[in-house]
């Protein structure tokens, strides 16, 4: 090839990446992470309900939920669905996000689709066995470990006494097996699946303990967003609310949905709790995460709750 | 090529038996692993329907691109940096700490102010593979010989000219190797983000196949990923051969 044709080739390819990133602004792309905690947006789409509210939704998978204020900062998503912990730690990292609408949150029918699950050969039973035991977290910091936690402190458990190490989920059943960790703090559908296998048995539900109406996963976007398309987000709150009310009633249509947006198989799916959706999020609800952050030592500041969801 | 080619495969094909076999007398259930048949039909599942071509294209247009600016950047540093000495000092603090900067590193800040995409990728692509091309080049202006230089300055060359006709073929065998290095490096770099980061492409659909849990489609990924980097290096390989003829055998041969 001559040096010429290189050139132009280069030419090209730059010609269709920036026409590619381009995307038209007036549409909403909401950005979720593979959980069922988003299955209302994702019914919302595949009713039609959003297209009926006059809004162009895409959705697209995101692969860590810490990488979600990222996303909405650059306008890659307008809207997101990060977990409390995520969003309080970027408002408190300076970054101007609000809550738009619920989207999960604990519930008493929901608390067994999240424990730790331990090894046998680990001897652990009750939270004080954990001291000193190895735990694969999905993340640190994450929704799962932040709660991991804080049953471990209302049990009179410090967790900076047990070693935490990260570990994804499709992962959690061989680490476990190959004794590399003690126990792993994990959710459905993986859990049920540990322990048809054999691998370890269920040393703990920190869902059980905790009050109702806990959120998992909100939507967000920022500020400026939020404060400019009034009249999509009116829009947005009036879809998820209606696709909530299905995913609760129908949780077969969430699966079908999720299934769609997440690549899960419905064989995985057809088996598994969804999570509650819950369109409403008021301060309280904040408060308590933070409440339970600082617990952990998690935020470095105090955010101002009653400014942080979208009136 | 010998009639004993063949010798080479004798070691993979026991393992990916064997790994088969494994597989099915266990009946594992496995959320990371899958046996080699499964993942054989995964990958042509995914072949067929187009979605793993688009991902590869997606793949390949950021690696390209990425391997285009940031090794033009390179080259172009390169040669400065080897032929004008007071310039290579002034810049080496600068160059020497902003180079060991790993590439995935830098993956916030560029979401932030890039977004995702393309553009993204490109950039961290680019950065990647501009110091092994910089650093390559500038040996190489260093390993010119002599008497040419000395030829172009008897015979007055402009700056130009003496880049174009006595530095740049001097040099062009290293600096093919070094675009070989840079290559291997984008698609590596490419990949990683992808997975880290930007839903598109290889690496997005490793960390989508992941996540949906279907560990066959996602090591079907892995393999294919595989495939690609060497093809690519053989291209680039023949590419060399054909462009340089005996110079470039020689110099891969050191």
């Amino acid at each position: 090839m001559s040096g010429l044709k290189v050139t132009a080739l280069g030419v090209a390819m730059l010609a269709a990446a920036f026409t590619g990133a381009t995307h038209a602004q007036t549409s909403i792309n909401v950005g979720c992470t593979a959980t069922t905690d988003c299955a209302s947006a994702a019914v919302a789409l595949s009713e039609g309900i959003f297209e009926k509210n006059g809004l162009d939704v895409t959705m697209t998978l995101v692969g860590l939920n810490s990488n979600i204020p990222a996303a909405l900062l650059s306008d890659s998503i307008q809207i997101g669905g990060p977990t409390p912990s995520v969003f309080l730690q970027a408002v408190d990292g300076g970054l101007d996000l609000v809550a738009v609408a619920g989207a999960s949150s604990t519930s008493a029918t929901t608390f067994d689709t999240a424990g730790v699950v331990a090894t046998s050969a680990s001897g652990i039973e009750k939270p004080q066995d954990f001291v000193g035991k190895k735990v694969g977290a999905p993340g640190i910091g994450a929704f799962l470990q932040v709660l991991f936690s804080k049953w471990l402190i209302d049990n009179d458990v410090d967790p900076r006494e047990v070693d935490f190490v990260e570990v994804t989920f499709p992962t959690m059943d061989d680490t476990l097996r190959s004794g590399a960790v003690d126990a792993v703090v994990t959710a459905e559908p993986m859990m049920s699946r540990i322990i048809a296998n054999g691998t370890g048995q269920v040393a703990g539900y920190f869902l059980e303990t905790l009050p109702e109406r806990r959120p998992a996963i909100f939507y967000a976007a920022t500020r400026t967003w939020a404060d400019a398309n009034p009249e999509a987000l009116a829009a947005f709150r009036a879809s998820i609310e209606e696709a909530a009310d299905i995913v609760n009633e129908n949780p077969d249509k969430g699966r079908q949905a999720i299934a769609g947006f997440t690549n899960i198989p419905m064989e995985v799916l057809s088996s598994m709790k969804l999570s509650v959706s819950d369109p409403q999020l008021d301060q309280e609800q904040l408060d308590w995460w933070v409440t339970t952050m600082n617990e952990q030592n998690m935020l470095q500041g105090s955010p101002d709750t009653a400014t942080l969801i979208q009136k | 090529m010998n009639s004993s080619w063949w010798k080479g495969l004798v070691v993979p094909a026991a393992l990916i038996a064997t790994a088969e076999v494994a597989m099915r007398i266990n009946g594992s259930t496995s959320m990371s692993l899958a046996a080699p048949s499964d993942i054989a039909a995964a990958l042509a599942a995914a072949l067929l329907d187009g979605s793993m071509l688009a991902a590869t294209r997606d793949t390949l247009i950021s690696a390209g691109a990425g391997l285009a600016i940031g090794g033009l950047l390179g080259l172009a540093l390169g040669i400065l940096f080897g032929l004008v000495r007071p310039v290579d000092h002034l810049m080496e603090v600068t160059v020497e700490v902003i180079r060991p900067v790993p590439s995935v590193a830098v993956l916030p800040i560029a979401l932030l102010v890039f977004g995702f995409g393309y553009t993204m990728e490109i950039a961290i692509v680019a950065f990647s593979c501009l110091w092994p091309v910089m650093i390559y080049t500038r040996s190489a202006m260093a390993g010119i010989e002599p008497r040419l230089m000395e030829v172009a300055r008897a015979l007055r060359l402009s700056p130009w000219a003496r880049i174009s006709k006595i530095v740049f073929p001097a040099a062009l065998p290293r600096i093919l190797v070094a675009f070989r290095l840079a290559a291997a490096i984008a698609l590596v770099v490419a990949v990683t983000v992808e997975i880290a980061i930007n839903p598109l492409g290889l690496g997005y659909g490793i960390l989508v196949a992941q996540q949906g849990l279907q560990p066959a489609l996602m090591l079907a990924y892995l393999v294919w990923i595989g495939i690609v980097g060497w093809s690519l290096n053989t291209l680039l390989s023949l590419a060399q051969q054909r462009l340089l003829g005996r110079a470039a055998r020689v110099e891969v041969a050191r």
